[in-house]
């Protein structure tokens, strides 16, 4: 027990640093993603229950709880993956640009260009490392130059200087943390508003998370992040704010960051942060 | 081992029991080794009347030689290996035209498109493809689709032909593409789907874009192995194409260009390798004969060039398993 | 790629045409094959049952008396208004929909040949909707009881053909003798020794049977005088299979049941023998089908009778058998014109002839029982020594574990050697060098069992990879040696797949052509074969023979008639084979 309190003071004065200069230098975040008496079932049971949150633009929105929680199941509703799993059930509404996704005339495979994703396990395609990062530019009949785009994605993901000798080579050459940059770099290259996070370090060793942390951070000037974590540090480290849902699919608390981590408002999430639970 | 009274006994058992388990055991090994046994068989076979044959005919004649007429009625024997090679191409690639677009097509649509309830109605239907009889799809060749293609688009097609015969060796091959592409596409690891979904592709887009691409090698291992089939494949042109072995017509096209109108090859007659093989055997098996020993010879190039496809798809497909 | 065209409320759209046209080509692809198959399957029965000549009212009067009461037997079994309704709207729908096209594509395009609209709705609409029917019902206890039935009738009458059939060339004298003095004995030894718990008694059985099996042989040159064929049949089969069949019931249902159970059948068809041998068919091939029909059926029927369920399933065959009866009597009542099937009971009675009305597939369709009888034999032990020998006997590592890779790579590609190499290997070995005979039975089986081998070996392995590691490790734990294991653990839990493999595999060699040509089997043979030695048929040469016939009749009749007749046993051996299957993977 005693370590766990060590730790978490470490980690509070972390955060109030990064908060501090990251507040001052960034202007008062509009709306990007806005959820409205989100309800969410999976044949009979209930995956979200009933959940309203608004995620700020330009900012590092980090969802953490207990496995089996439903935030992977939120995340997949703001681009409408989960239209693919044949019992899934989607009530209320998702808004992305004021516009709810779940509307009828809206084509979700339209949206997820708008939207990028990156998995949990890193998953380039069996291609070279130039068609991974081109593989969105290519199906949304991107016009300008592509090798151009393809090296600042890859720059924006930190990868282009390990990988520029071998841009043709296989992207399954890559080792695990580079695949994920890889995929980050991939999803971010058709340029898209918001960049969806599930779990992306669990697969990968301490060094290689590390550097994708750092990059999550760069990405947030320019992209809307919202990132699934079950690793409470690394939300602490690199969120702006944080949305706490526990069993059931209930989103218990939402607020800045060092709030939820300092003086949480609920008991429950503070049983959760320190370890008595989940 | 050792030999107490009081310890309980352990010792390994000689005589009867052994003997048994020892004799079970060789029992199985030898139908085991009869497998290898036929295979050195079928190539010693093979190879000793093909080694009678080329003392007989060189082996250059063989290859080059534009004629073949194994029956000494009326002209002289040749055995020229040229127009049962045409024949065969043209066969091969004719049946690959239908079989393989048709099977990856279906593959697809099996790994991507059908519900798991039109999955396992297709799947079982289209192996019977594979099952009914060669020889009855030759009877259908040349008893129904020669008939329907003379009426409606070929009138000049003849009785034997090689269209409708590669027709139904091509339908007669979709399953053995559409079955193994269908499992290396199925093998592809759904996160690649996720990945393509949530770039914003549409299903067609991560069908053709990713599905394909990264099950290339299976999907190619399929091709061969359907091609190698079509190759091997004796009732169908038996029945249905004839056996007449002929060089097709070359013409002279404009500036005095040489070219094979396919029509020539297509609508008429031909013979394949194993047509030849097949006609021989029709008449003369007592052996010591050259036509019998050039049976042999055929049925040697048949068989390398099989096994030489099959190591190869074997490789090619060794590769896509080890990918994921 | 696709556009992209910007509204102000949504996020755009993306074209999903190509999508779509791409989806529905494949489809299309995925059923060209079959459709393309049908379509030829369609026209191959109407030219053998001569459905071009068949008037509108035969077709009604059978359709009325047959498939109706049909229907209605599956509607009943399946007891679902919402089946019903869909099926009678199927029936009804369809019938305006091809009449509809078929007047339509006929004056607009041009008659289709040898199909009318009544042709076209009995394929394309009442038999998809028979067979839907068929499939529903069977779930329904009243059909499954009727399909089970008409399955032991047709299955055991099948069985009792062969069966006769094989002994056209085996000696049944010498089977006689060995029965009587090797079975016999031996069988009683090994009950003895089970039900007193003599293991000796147990042991002494495969010795006893040896010594009688040798003694048989010998007796055969020394023995004149012999009983008749029907009394050999009689004591050989028809009692020891009655004899199971009272076995079978007898602790259920009581002594007097068991002896109804297999003395009803005895009788009936021991005189059915009788009268036979007076009407001129063969007598032992009557008893032997009426005895190997009856007895499973009336196991079945008093296994029915004893559950009390669905008792009323019993009368399908005599649905049918009245169906066709009433069928017939209205058609020559009323005069109405018949057509002329090619495939009728003369052509598969009937030998080869010159003159198509005559021509039968006797001889042919004799062969091919023969041959696929000794193929099973082979290919089984063989694929099954092979693949117990690969699976359970070698290590995966090793010198030995490279020699098995070895193994494996090359039965792999034995598979795939084309057929009519396989066919100069039974010529230049089997014929030529080893005197078999060219086209002899043996030659024949030898090389067509050479060629399935292969794909039953790779099945076999699959049923035995199949079974569960843990029952394995549970028997090598009780001290069980692999022998011990393989028999008792592995071998039982993997024989219903090791037989749907091989029973697939025999479908591959029951239609092979080439590699029969190849070793010199005749093409036609005008009397049925006598020995193992003789030379022979097979139905797949015999079409092939005909099928380069000049005259129409042989191409468009005679031949389709030998098609239907493979299909038929081709289609009756696969059924067999899924049916097994699905009975394993229900009762694991």
């Amino acid at each position: 027990m005693s370590n766990t309190s060590s730790d978490t003071t470490g980690d509070e004065s972390l955060i109030t640093t990064e908060v501090e200069t990251g507040s001052t230098q960034r202007t008062p975040a509009r709306t990007a993603v806005a959820a409205r008496d989100l309800n969410v079932y999976y044949g009979d049971e209930q995956a979200i229950d009933d959940v309203t949150i608004e995620i700020p633009e330009k900012r590092v929105t980090a969802l953490i709880g207990p496995s089996g929680c439903g935030k992977s199941t939120f995340l997949r509703c703001i681009n409408r993956m989960n239209d693919m799993i044949e019992v899934c059930r989607v009530e209320g509404d998702v808004e992305f640009g004021g516009k709810n996704v779940y509307d009828d005339d809206v084509d979700p495979v339209a949206l997820r260009r708008k939207i990028g994703m990156v998995f949990q396990k890193p998953n380039p395609f069996p291609k070279s490392i130039r068609d991974n990062v081109a593989y969105g530019l290519k199906i949304q009949g991107y016009d300008g130059d592509v090798d151009e785009r393809v090296e600042e994605s890859l720059k924006a993901a930190a990868l282009y200087e390990e990988v520029k000798d071998q841009l043709d080579s296989s992207g399954l050459d890559l080792s695990g943390g580079q695949q994920q940059r890889l995929c980050i770099a991939r999803a971010i290259a058709p340029d898209p508003e918001v960049v969806l996070m599930d779990e992306p370090t669990s697969a990968l060793d301490p060094v290689a998370a590390s550097k994708i942390e750092d990059l999550i951070d760069d990405l947030a000037e320019q992209y809307t992040v919202i990132i699934v974590t079950h690793n409470m540090q690394q939300a602490a480290r690199i969120s702006d704010r944080t949305a706490v849902f526990l069993t059931g699919g209930r989103l218990v608390e939402y607020d800045d960051t060092p709030k939820i981590f300092e003086d949480p408002e609920e008991q429950r999430v503070e049983d959760y942060i320190t370890g008595k639970f989940g | 081992m050792t030999d107490s009274t009081e310890s309980p006994d352990l010792q390994r058992r000689n005589g009867l029991r052994r003997l048994k388990e020892g004799t079970y055991g060789g029992l199985f090994a030898a139908c085991a080794a009869i497998t290898l046994l036929t295979t050195v068989a079928i190539f010693v076979t093979l190879l000793s009347d093909a080694v009678v044959f080329f003392q007989e005919i060189p082996i250059s004649e063989f290859l080059t030689g534009t004629s073949w007429s194994p029956n000494p009625s009326g002209g002289g024997q040749a055995f020229g290996v040229v127009p049962l090679l045409i024949g065969t191409i043209v066969v091969t690639i004719t049946a690959a035209f239908v079989s393989l677009p048709t099977g990856t097509l279906t593959a697809i649509y099996l790994s991507e498109y059908a519900t798991s309830n039109a999955r396992s109605i297709l799947k079982p239907l289209l192996e019977i493809l594979a099952g009914i009889p060669t020889v009855v799809y030759g009877y259908f060749a040349l008893v129904y689709v020669t008939p329907a293609l003379e009426a409606t688009l070929f009138p000049e097609i003849g009785t034997f032909n090689a269209l409708s015969a590669s027709i139904m060796v091509g339908i007669m091959t979709i399953p053995m593409v559409s079955s193994i592409s269908e499992d290396a596409m199925s093998a592809v690891p759904d996160e690649l789907r996720q990945a393509g979904y949530g770039l914003g592709a549409t299903k067609f887009e991560v069908s053709t874009g990713i599905v394909v691409p990264a099950s290339i090698s299976g999907i190619a291992s399929s091709y061969i192995l359907a091609v190698s089939r079509a190759i091997g494949e004796t009732m169908i042109v038996v029945v249905a194409m004839g056996a007449q072995a002929r060089m097709p017509a070359v013409r002279e096209a404009a500036f005095g260009v040489p070219f094979i109108n396919p029509a020539d090859v297509l609508l008429e007659s031909g013979m394949t390798i194993t047509v030849a093989m097949v006609q021989i055997a029709g008449g003369d098996l007592t052996g010591g004969t050259i036509p019998y020993d050039s049976m042999f010879a055929l049925g040697l190039a048949l068989f390398a060039v099989t096994l030489v496809m099959n190591v190869i798809s074997d490789i090619i497909a060794e590769r896509y398993r080890e990918e994921y | 790629m696709a556009t992209d065209n910007a509204n102000a409320g949504g996020f755009g759209e993306v074209s999903r045409v190509r999508g779509i046209v791409f989806e529905y080509l494949s489809f299309g692809a995925s059923v060209f094959g079959l459709v393309a198959l049908g379509v030829l399957l369609v026209y191959v029965s109407i030219d053998a049952f001569d459905l071009a000549n068949a008037s509108p009212e035969w077709l009604l009067t059978y359709f009325l008396t047959l498939v109706v009461p049909f229907l209605a037997f599956c509607l009943y079994s399946a007891n679902d208004s919402e089946v019903t309704r869909r099926a009678l709207a199927a029936l009804g729908g369809g019938l305006v929909a091809v009449a509809a096209l078929f007047t339509a594509i006929e004056a607009v395009v041009a008659p289709i040949p040898r199909l009318n609209w009544q042709l076209a709705y009995l394929f394309v609409v009442a038999a998809p909707v028979a067979a839907y029917l068929a499939y529903v019902g069977s779930r329904g206890r009243v059909a499954a009881v009727g399909f089970g039935l008409l399955g032991r009738l047709v299955g055991g009458a099948a069985i009792g053909l062969a069966v006769g059939t094989l002994f056209l060339v085996f000696d049944e004298l010498v089977w006689f003798l060995a029965y009587t003095f090797g079975v016999v004995p031996a069988a009683a030894l090994y009950a003895y020794g089970r039900w007193r718990a003599a293991d000796r008694a147990a042991t002494a059985a495969i010795p006893v049977g040896l010594v009688g099996l040798v003694t048989a042989v010998f007796l055969r040159r020394v023995v004149t005088v012999y009983p008749s064929d029907l009394v050999i049949y009689l004591w050989t089969i028809a009692i020891p299979v009655a004899a199971v069949g009272a076995f079978l019931v007898v602790d259920r249902s009581g002594r007097t049941v068991g002896i109804v159970v297999a003395g009803l059948p005895l009788t009936v068809a021991t005189a059915g023998g009788f009268l036979a041998a007076g009407a001129g068919l063969s007598a032992p091939t009557v008893l032997l089908v009426l005895v190997l029909a009856g007895v499973p059926t009336a196991v079945y029927v008093s296994r029915v009778i004893e559950v009390g369920d669905g008792i009323v399933g019993l009368g399908l065959p005599i649905l049918l058998a009245a169906g066709v009866a009433a069928g017939a009597l209205i058609v020559e009542a009323w005069g109405v014109p018949a057509p002329d099937p090619w495939l009728d009971l003369g052509y598969v009675t009937e030998a080869p002839s010159r003159t198509p009305e005559e021509a039968g597939l006797y001889p042919a369709i004799v062969g091919s029982v023969i041959i696929i009888a000794l193929v099973a034999v082979l290919s089984f032990v063989l694929g099954v020594g092979t693949s117990v020998f690969l699976e359970e006997y070698t290590p995966e590592s090793g010198v030995l574990g490279s020699l098995t890779r070895l193994l494996q790579i090359n039965i792999a590609n034995l598979a795939a050697i084309p057929s009519v190499v396989y066919g100069l290997l039974g010529l230049g070995l089997f014929a030529n060098l080893l005197g078999f005979g060219f086209g002899t039975a043996v030659t024949v089986a030898l090389t067509l069992s050479l060629l399935i081998l292969p794909i039953t070996i790779i099945s076999a392995q699959e049923a035995i990879r199949s079974v569960p590691d843990d029952l394995r490790r549970g028997s090598d734990a009780m001290g069980a040696t692999r022998w011990q294991t393989t028999k008792n653990v592995v071998l039982p839990e993997a024989m219903p797949g090791i037989f749907t493999g091989t029973i697939l595999a025999l479908g591959r060699a029951i239609g092979e052509t080439a590699p029969l040509i190849m070793v010199g089997a005749a093409t036609t043979v005008f009397s049925a074969p006598s020995s193992l030695f003789s030379r022979f048929s097979a139905m797949p040469m015999q079409i092939y023979a005909w099928a380069n016939f000049p005259q129409a009749d042989f191409r468009y009749g005679v031949v389709a008639a030998g098609v239907i007749t493979l299909l038929v046993i081709l289609i009756g051996m696969n059924g067999t084979a899924i049916l097994l299957r699905n009975r394993a993977e229900r009762g694991n």
